[in-house]
């Protein structure tokens, strides 16, 4: 009996062990305690990041949203970005660099060799090949110095930015640079939290907050980050035998389509939104996109006819029957006024 | 099997050291949910016996067996073998005993032959460097000893209902035991079966080796045993020397006679012991016996409508619990 | 059998006899691939891929088409040969190899309480936490050989029918025969670890019940469950816990460089499992009747 009780007792640990290490596997990482750091001045610590150019490094990349954006069907590529998708990104700090985006049982890898930029899409077997003489960042890959440095600029003159504190991201240690919306913009959000590497002064993490919601709307950030020279073999690209290679012959910018008219941007700052008018019917053998607008949104009424409203926890698109559309990350007044004032 | 004597010297020369018993329980008792399934068993199985467990079927004598063998534990209660105590022990004493319990229990879609290989493998008393050759040899003896040997290729599921019980008594004599174990090892084989079964363990006997066999019938304990516990509704009844408990009580002649008078005079003047009853004489049968008491009676012309040897000790006893079990 | 009467000289003084674990598990093993329907579901799990290889070259489009709708990796498979052992893994891991799986750990403990022979191993004696080890061998053996036999069936109708320059990865690289093999070779690994998870948890419903049947419908309905629960969004702080969870991680082996954070979270998870599960087998088995 008493051995009977002694595999009893070892069986008993044996299970706690093995339930206590799923919960250690379900529980988030850790939020380790804010590392003391030196302080630094918001103005400083903007013009730092805006100095350093993005070293040599490689990591992981993970968005999480909270948008509620309604689930739509058929969403074009990029969707793995928003959808909670890991992002592998490399960059050599030269210029060149490599992103890879995953999705289940599909990959797009875009990589930047210095002079050509490669897009290839593992679900359609398609590398597409666009060359820039000029030695640019490739385009699309979120590489969160970029993002951060954009929007730095962009909001700094409608927005008080200060130095909130320090945080751990990706192991690393890190100033919390806050951007809060003047009182006078009228925006839906509520702050942008930027995490920037205290050592190598890259944005490491960006988080927009919205007003009514405590939790982040948005979150994208480093999970995993390596400093330091990258294989150099990253930075290459060989299209793979039978794969199909295309001359990539659309502008610069992807998601204007050659025959989308020009956006117009009404107002600055937090409250800027963005009006154009939609390609009409099908084309590329995508859904027309009005009648995409009618499915997910709210239908509206107003001075500029009838119309849809798709409203998310970061911003909101109010498109038209004539086929015109506004967003912004504002709320449905400002999106009436912009079309408006853009008639 | 000429090693079974061996194994029996040394085992009796290691009781000698330590005069235990080859299996005690006390105070046993085991209970399934609500249902007490046997209680307040205490059992002595002596070294050397040959110990019948008889009683009426579901009258927990598998359940105890279950206990000795350390495959069910006790709500209560312990039980030893060979002094040491089960189930802590199973690992010392155990491969010193062999068993078949609750039937033959084997793979049907492996041969005899395979299935008791695989029982040889497991067995800790076939030597660990043992090769396949030492094995073979083992179960092929084993497959001999039970009449076997002409189906050991067969596969288990195309044997009968004896040759499966055969192939389960071949597990347990796989190597030379201390003690072996049969729960109900004449189910399902003929007469001529059952006379084998009832020559393994005359064999087992005389090498020593104790068994303790279970059966709900009388003739096959009185055939094969020299000792008998008795049980009934989950308790022990009666247990000791067959003999003993064959002749225990006295046994009595009931005479059914209406000239009682001229009987009990007949009878004293022969200097046997009688008494009268209702409808007739109680003649004690010490001293003398049925034919003598008789012959007395009617030569001194009393009128014996009927004589009948009324049971004694384990015959009345076991005909009483399966009369309650009826 | 004069070494057997030497042995048997000493009964109950000094050392205890053992059954030496090497030939338990030589005998268990034995066992178990002698067993029929082993034999019938390995060949069946074999036969899976060249069905897949052979269906992908008759009909040059899958019915998949690109990846929607379709099992994700088949796509990836036209052309491009040595995708096909993965694919075809990620395919039979989802019920077809924990069926086969269950099966041998229902064998193992209820399957043999069923046929008696349970009985016979506990009394020969072999102790009940080595008993469950030696079953969980012979599970555990049973789950390489599966996802062994997807991954060669695969190899080689990839190889032999479909073909290819190497493996294309789904990152748009190349991977030569070598490297490709080898990821193939580790893919067919963390499967077999992932199915060994199942089979620990098997062998513990196992170890509960007389009846095997009840061992192959708790595990179906556990990865039913499973699945459901992984699809609930609402639920997804439990998607950690869940087993089949990191199983769609299995494409990360196509990935290159290869991205090890789900593939290794994935093995802590099933290790988590399997201590679990062959634990619960042991504590039952501790008490059971046998």
């Amino acid at each position: 009996m008493k051995r009977r009780k002694a595999t009893l007792t070892a069986a008993a640990a044996g299970t706690v062990a093995g339930v206590v290490g799923l919960g250690l596997l379900a529980l988030p990482t850790s939020a380790s305690s804010a590392p003391s750091l030196p302080p630094v001045g918001a103005e400083q610590l903007v013009e730092s990041v805006l100095r350093e150019q993005p070293p040599a490094m490689g990591g992981t990349v993970k968005v999480d949203n909270a948008l509620g954006l309604p689930a739509i069907p058929g969403v074009p590529e990029g969707s793995a970005l928003l959808g909670g998708g890991e992002t592998r990104v490399w960059l050599d700090g030269h210029g060149r660099g490599r992103a890879q985006i995953a999705s289940s049982g599909r990959e797009q890898t875009i990589v930047h060799d210095g002079t050509t930029t490669w897009r290839w899409d593992s679900s359609s077997r398609t590398a597409v090949r666009s060359t820039h003489p000029d030695a640019k960042k490739p385009e699309g890959t979120v590489d969160p110095s970029a993002a951060a440095r954009q929007l730095i600029s962009t909001i700094r003159s409608s927005s008080t930015v200060a130095v909130d504190g320090t945080a751990r991201v990706a192991n690393r240690d890190a100033y919390e640079l806050v951007l809060t919306p003047a009182p006078s913009e009228r925006t839906v959000l509520r702050e942008v939290r930027v995490a920037v590497d205290a050592e190598k002064r890259v944005p490491l993490r960006v988080t927009v907050l919205a007003n009514g919601s405590s939790d982040p709307v948005l979150q994208a950030g480093f999970t995993e980050l390596a400093f330091g020279e990258q294989d150099a073999g990253l930075f290459k690209f060989e299209p793979p035998a039978g794969a199909t290679v295309k001359d990539d012959e659309r502008k610069p910018d992807r998601n204007a389509a050659k025959d989308h008219p020009k956006p117009k941007i009404v107002g600055d700052g937090w409250d800027t939104a963005v009006v154009v008018d939609l390609p009409k019917g099908k084309e590329r053998g995508e859904q027309d996109p009005l009648a995409m607008v009618k499915q997910l949104g709210k239908p509206v009424e107003g001075a500029y006819g009838r119309g849809w409203l798709i409203s998310t926890k970061v911003g909101s698109a109010l498109v038209t029957e004539s086929g015109r559309a506004a967003l912004g990350a504002v709320p449905e007044q400002v999106l009436v006024e912009a079309l408006g004032s853009t008639r | 099997m000429t090693t079974a004597p061996l194994t029996a010297e040394h085992g009796v020369g290691a009781a000698s050291a330590a005069p235990t018993p080859a299996a005690r329980t006390s105070g046993l008792r085991k209970v399934y949910g609500r249902t007490v399934a046997v209680d307040g068993i205490d059992l002595t199985v002596p070294e050397g016996a040959v110990l019948g467990m008889l009683g009426p079927n579901g009258s927990g004598k598998t359940t105890t067996i279950r206990m000795l063998l350390g495959l069910t534990a006790p709500s209560a209660g312990a039980v030893e073998l060979f002094g040491r105590p089960m189930p802590d022990s199973a690992a010392e004493v155990l491969p010193f005993v062999g068993a078949l319990v609750e039937g033959p229990g084997f793979h049907p879609f492996l041969s005899g032959r395979d299935n008791l290989l695989r029982c040889a493998m497991a067995e800790p008393l076939l030597p660990a460097r043992a090769g396949a050759r030492e094995l073979r040899a083992a179960v092929d003896d084993a497959l001999e000893r039970v009449g076997l040997a002409h189906a050991a290729t067969r596969r288990y599921r195309g044997y009968s209902l004896g040759m499966k019980q055969r192939l389960g008594l071949a597990a347990a004599l796989l190597v030379p035991r201390r003690m072996v174990v049969l729960d109900e090892p004449t189910n399902g084989l003929d007469p001529a079966g059952t006379r084998e079964v009832r020559q393994v363990i005359a064999q087992l006997h005389a090498a020593g080796t104790t068994v303790v066999v279970s059966s709900h019938l009388l003739s096959e304990i009185e055939a094969t045993c020299t000792h008998v516990a008795v049980m009934n509704r989950g308790s022990l009844v009666a247990q000791g020397e067959l003999a003993d408990l064959l002749d225990g009580g006295t046994p009595t002649l009931d005479v059914v006679t209406p000239d009682r008078e001229a009987g009990l005079d007949a009878l004293r003047a022969a200097g046997i012991t009688a008494r009268a009853e209702v409808g007739g004489l109680l003649v004690e049968l010490t001293g003398t016996d049925a034919p003598t008491a008789v012959a007395t009676l009617v030569r001194a012309g009393v009128a014996v409508h009927e004589a009948r040897r009324q049971r004694t000790g384990l015959e009345e006893l076991f005909a009483r619990l399966t009369e309650d079990e009826r | 059998m004069t070494t057997t009467a030497d042995h048997a000289a000493a009964p109950l003084a000094g050392p205890v006899p053992r059954t030496s674990t090497l030939r338990l598990v030589r005998s268990e093993l034995r066992w178990v691939l002698r067993r029929p329907r082993t034999l019938v579901a390995l060949g069946l799990l074999l036969l899976v891929p060249v069905a897949m290889g052979v269906t992908l070259v008759l009909s040059s489009t899958p019915a998949g088409g690109s990846g929607r709708g379709g099992p994700p990796l088949l796509g990836a498979v036209i052309g491009n040969g040595l995708v096909l052992p993965i694919a075809a893994l990620s395919i039979t891991m989802m019920l077809l190899m924990p069926l086969v799986v269950s099966m041998s750990a229902a064998d193992a403990l209820a399957g043999e309480a069923a046929h008696g022979t349970l009985r016979g191993l506990l009394l020969a004696p072999v102790g009940r936490v080595r008993l469950v080890l030696v079953k969980a061998v012979g599970v555990l053996t049973v789950a390489a050989l599966a996802a062994g036999a997807v991954a060669v069936g695969g190899w080689v109708t990839g190889v032999a029918l479909i073909g290819g320059d190497g493996l294309v990865t789904l990152s748009g690289t190349t991977l030569p025969l070598g490297t490709a093999t080898l990821r193939v070779a580790l893919a067919a690994a963390w499967v077999a670890a992932q199915m060994a998870a199942v089979g620990a948890v098997a062998l513990a419903v196992s170890a509960a019940t007389d009846h095997p049947l009840v061992v192959m419908a708790a595990i179906m309905a556990g990865l039913i469950l499973f699945t459901v629960l992984g699809g609930l969004s609402a639920l997804d702080w439990l998607h950690p816990v869940l087993l089949t969870d990191g199983w769609l991680s299995l494409a990360d082996m196509l990935r290159d460089p290869l991205p090890t954070d789900n593939l290794v979270t994935g093995l802590l998870r099933a290790g988590c499992y399997a201590l679990i599960g062959l634990s619960l087998a042991i504590a039952r088995t501790t008490t059971r009747e046998g």
